[in-house]
């Protein structure tokens, strides 16, 4: 699946399940940073993540690798989309 | 209908810290070096001087006291000298809570299993094999309520608690170890690995009564005054499909523990504050049998500044 895909269904997931708002849709870029407390981030807390993470469960068809350090492929848009990418390939 | 999300909006460093809504001088690492090195002197004399302690701190903490004389007018009704009894009752069985916690941490699991009196409900523990939350509170001795359930659940257990407890109280209370893991909430992707753990079939202990100051609150009636209590749980488990389990551990009148599982519930999709209102009815109803044994020594209806 192309990267630019991968954005805009990650895109669709924050306005869907996490209320982001459309028109600032724009804004974000693979360098957007995820969790809060870091500057210019989403501001996304705990609660914010399982629902990001069941998004994209749903959104993908896959489950998300429990295995794995998780955190830091949900440090950004950009690492997120490569996460989702590289799990797309193994399917 | 669910209505706890807001916009994620874009933020500046500081948003979404997290309130501080309490804190004392005296959760201080002095402290518990102190109640530990009183291990070796036999259990019936350390309660007896615990509760000594325990007698003398209302009148080192006058807010403390304050808070915990409003807590129990509400819980109980009573007035005059009945509510001074309640409230010097709350420090002294704290103390003995908490000696008996910060002694028997570092030992074998033997010696904390030879305080407890009775299980109740521990059918309904042994009923469950996938992964599950137990909710618990600041009520009786919640430590070592997560370390028995550990015990029997025989699967690990990722114990959620807040950073700050974590850093400075770590060696005293929160040793990993026993099934026992201590997981902090300082990292926003921890919901990520508590996610993990469960589908894995493990335990997750959480407190269920202490609100974060942050959208992930929600308000519910307690006592018949709206407080907050967090609904991070309730979503965990809808969105895993796993039961939440309240647990108590609680002191009883011969200084025995008697642990006390209630009836397991599942938070349905979009039910979670459905949830957590049956959460906190499981609250009140212990609480309601063991008044003295709530230890939140703030204004559990009031905690945040400003």
């Amino acid at each position: 699946m192309e990267i630019d895909k991968i954005l805009e269904a990650l895109k669709d997931i924050l306005v869907e399940r996490l209320r982001f708002e459309p028109s600032r849709l724009p804004e974000l870029s693979l360098a957007t940073m995820l969790p809060k407390n870091i500057e210019g981030s989403l501001g996304l807390d705990s609660l914010d993540f399982i629902e990001l993470s069941i998004g994209i469960e749903e959104r993908f068809g896959f489950v998300i690798d429990e295995s794995q350090d998780l955190e830091a492929h949900f440090q950004s848009l950009g690492t997120l989309v490569e996460y989702v990418s590289s799990r797309m390939a193994d399917r | 209908m669910l209505a706890w999300r807001v916009a994620v909006r874009m933020t500046s460093s500081s948003d979404g810290a997290g309130r501080r809504w309490y804190s004392h001088p005296y959760n201080r690492p002095d402290f518990y070096r102190l109640a530990a090195g009183l291990s070796w002197v036999p259990r019936r004399l350390r309660l007896a001087l615990a509760r000594q302690i325990g007698r003398l701190t209302p009148s080192l903490m006058p807010t403390e006291r304050a808070a915990i004389e409003n807590a129990m007018t509400r819980f109980t009704g009573a007035t005059g000298s009945q509510l001074d009894a309640l409230t010097v009752r709350v420090f002294t069985d704290f103390a003995m809570c908490f000696s008996d916690l910060v002694s028997t941490n570092r030992q074998p699991a033997a010696l904390r299993t030879s305080y407890v009196g009775n299980v109740e409900g521990v059918e309904r523990l042994a009923k469950l094999s996938s992964g599950l939350i137990s909710l618990t509170a600041h009520v009786g001795n919640w430590e070592l309520a997560g370390r028995l359930l550990a015990g029997r659940s025989a699967r690990p257990t990722h114990v959620v608690v807040a950073p700050d407890e974590a850093r400075d109280l770590r060696r005293w209370v929160r040793r990993d170890g026993e099934g026992v893991r201590f997981v902090t909430r300082s990292r926003p992707t921890v919901s990520l690995e508590l996610l993990a753990a469960l589908r894995r079939g493990e335990v997750v202990g959480v407190q269920g009564d202490r609100a974060l100051g942050t959208k992930g609150d929600v308000e519910i009636p307690f006592f018949g005054r709206p407080a907050r209590f967090p609904l991070g749980p309730f979503l965990l488990s809808s969105r895993v499909g796993v039961p939440l389990l309240p647990a108590f551990c609680l002191l009883d009148a011969q200084y025995r523990y008697v642990v006390k599982i209630a009836e397991p519930f599942t938070a349905a999709r979009g039910e979670e504050e459905g949830a957590a209102r049956t959460w906190v009815a499981a609250l009140e109803t212990i609480v309601r049998e063991y008044p003295t044994q709530w230890f939140n020594f703030f204004d559990i209806w009031e905690p945040f500044d400003g």
